[in-house]
């Protein structure tokens, strides 16, 4: 299979990049979450006369896809945040036909000489760990600081007034259970009427929000140095607190749920989210984002178990996550609204 | 003596871990491996308790029918939360289990929205007590 997806691969490539000898070495599948199957290679052509090797990577949907993404609101938010100077891969080609790999599909400049911290790792930055955070949520303030229409992001998926953002998200995971759900799950609709009864207030500002921004999404170097922001498949316009309370939810931190995403103590995160954004992260606001945060994590909970249990997708990813991460969550949500009236 | 299954499950996901994921080439493979063995270590826990917490469960939630169903003023929810609490488990296979949970569970979303409705505060109280102790229960470590 490999033989064949790099022959096409190239061949696509060749035609996209204006490189008629471009061949493609060493693809392999790497670790890349369920949601896009991720393959590293080595593209080699010529240019100006000279042997180029570019090290990219190839994100291709699955067979069946764990949540439906705009993959093209993905590729432009890579293009957006890329042109702006954040820390994410180069974006180098979008295909969303079928007929080139079976599969839409895109690729983009490999980020060398990097890692992922492990959600699963008591400690997942070592030493770096003050060093990482402090860029983790410095980044996550300047996404909420982007003005969306300036970074052409302003007709991807959102509300349609900053009073509406929280209801836009609800119904928009609320509709996933419903689609999804194959056992009823009495935590999850408690805590849907409970968002439904006491909604926040409206917006600050309507931004763009990464969707999946926690630790795991990320490249950093041995230095402790973040290189890329990654899987912004999620990417939607709406209130920035819905990116902090979800980078704060402690299934990020669950080692020690004091050191939200494994970094820094939790006042001194959302200290550097404010200041890098520019906004207040209202306390109360935040609260209701964060249950928001724990029940669209059973969502995508329960679609991932769906799509195990049914075969369309034996990523043991999906196992897990609808398993342990929605047992997780459920957990979180029981604590937090189940403690009394 | 014989070994039981959850026994090896769990002494299978050791050698998987241990032996088998480092000889894998790819990264990719080693990584689907080490997860594999980590769901085989969640299901030989699963083995040993999974029908414990699926009975339970079901007692606790007919429990709170029978208890609560009187004082509802929707008298058609009261008389199925009634009938439901009467029912029994015809048998103790997890499937058996699970197909009687599923219908409790949809009840009980039932009842809980309708107690909300009638700020009935003590019937709360006792259901998000159940649903912690659900969750508790099903709550899954790591290691």
């Amino acid at each position: 299979m490999s033989d064949t997806l790099s022959g096409r691969l190239a061949a696509y490539l060749a035609g996209t990049l204006g490189a008629p000898d471009l061949s493609v070495h060493d693809l392999g599948r790497i670790p890349g979450g369920a949601s896009r199957e991720t393959y590293r290679f080595r593209a080699r052509y010529t240019a100006e006369g000279r042997t180029v090797e570019r090290k990219l990577i190839l994100r291709r949907d699955p067979p069946a896809s764990l949540i439906e993404t705009e993959r093209s609101t993905e590729f432009r938010a890579y293009q957006a945040f890329y042109r702006l100077g954040l820390p994410v891969p180069e974006p180098i080609a979008l295909e969303q036909g079928v007929g080139v790999l079976e599969r839409p599909f895109f690729i983009m400049a490999e980020v060398e000489n990097a890692q992922a911290g492990s959600i699963l790792a008591p400690d997942p930055y070592g030493p770096h760990r003050e060093k990482v955070g402090r860029q983790f949520w410095n980044i996550l303030g300047r996404i909420a600081h982007a003005d969306p229409h300036a970074v052409g992001l302003g007709d991807i998926d959102g509300p349609t007034s900053p009073a509406h953002c929280w209801k836009h998200e609800v119904e928009r995971w609320e509709r996933v259970i419903d689609e999804d759900e194959d056992e009823p799950q009495p935590i999850a609709r408690a805590a849907i009427r409970w968002l439904k009864r006491n909604p926040p207030p409206p917006a600050q500002k309507i931004a763009v929000v990464h969707g999946d921004y926690r630790s795991g999404n990320f490249l950093h170097d041995s230095d402790g140095v973040i290189l890329a922001v990654l899987d912004w498949e999620m990417a939607h316009l709406g209130d920035p607190l819905e990116d902090l309370a979800w980078a704060l939810d402690p299934l990020w931190a669950h080692h020690d749920p004091s050191r939200p995403a494994g970094t820094l103590p939790r006042e001194d995160a959302i200290s550097l989210w404010e200041e890098a954004s520019g906004m207040k992260a209202d306390r109360a606001a935040l609260r209701w984002w964060e249950v928001f945060a724990s029940l669209k994590g059973c969502a995508i909970w329960i679609s991932a178990a769906r799509e195990y249990a049914t075969g369309r997708n034996d990523d043991p990813v999906n196992a897990f996550s609808g398993w342990y991460c929605l047992a997780f969550h459920n957990k979180v949500l029981a604590d937090r609204l189940g403690a009394g009236p | 003596m014989r070994p039981e299954a959850g026994e090896i499950l769990d002494r299978s996901a050791d050698q998987l871990l241990g032996q088998l994921a480092p000889r894998l080439g790819e990264s990719f493979a080693q990584g689907t491996a080490a997860l594999l063995a980590l769901l085989m270590k969640f299901s030989a826990r699963e083995y040993e308790r999974g029908a414990e917490i699926r009975a339970r469960e079901n007692a606790e939630l007919r429990m709170l029918f029978a208890r609560f169903s009187p004082a509802l003023s929707d008298t058609d929810l009261a008389r199925r939360l009634d009938a439901l609490a009467r029912t029994t488990e015809d048998s103790l296979a997890i499937s058996a289990l699970d197909a009687a949970n599923k219908v409790l569970r949809r009840a009980l979303i039932e009842l809980h929205a309708r107690v909300e409705e009638q700020g009935d505060l003590e019937a709360e109280r006792a259901i998000w007590h159940v649903l912690r102790a659900m969750a508790d229960r099903r709550a899954v470590a790591l290691f």
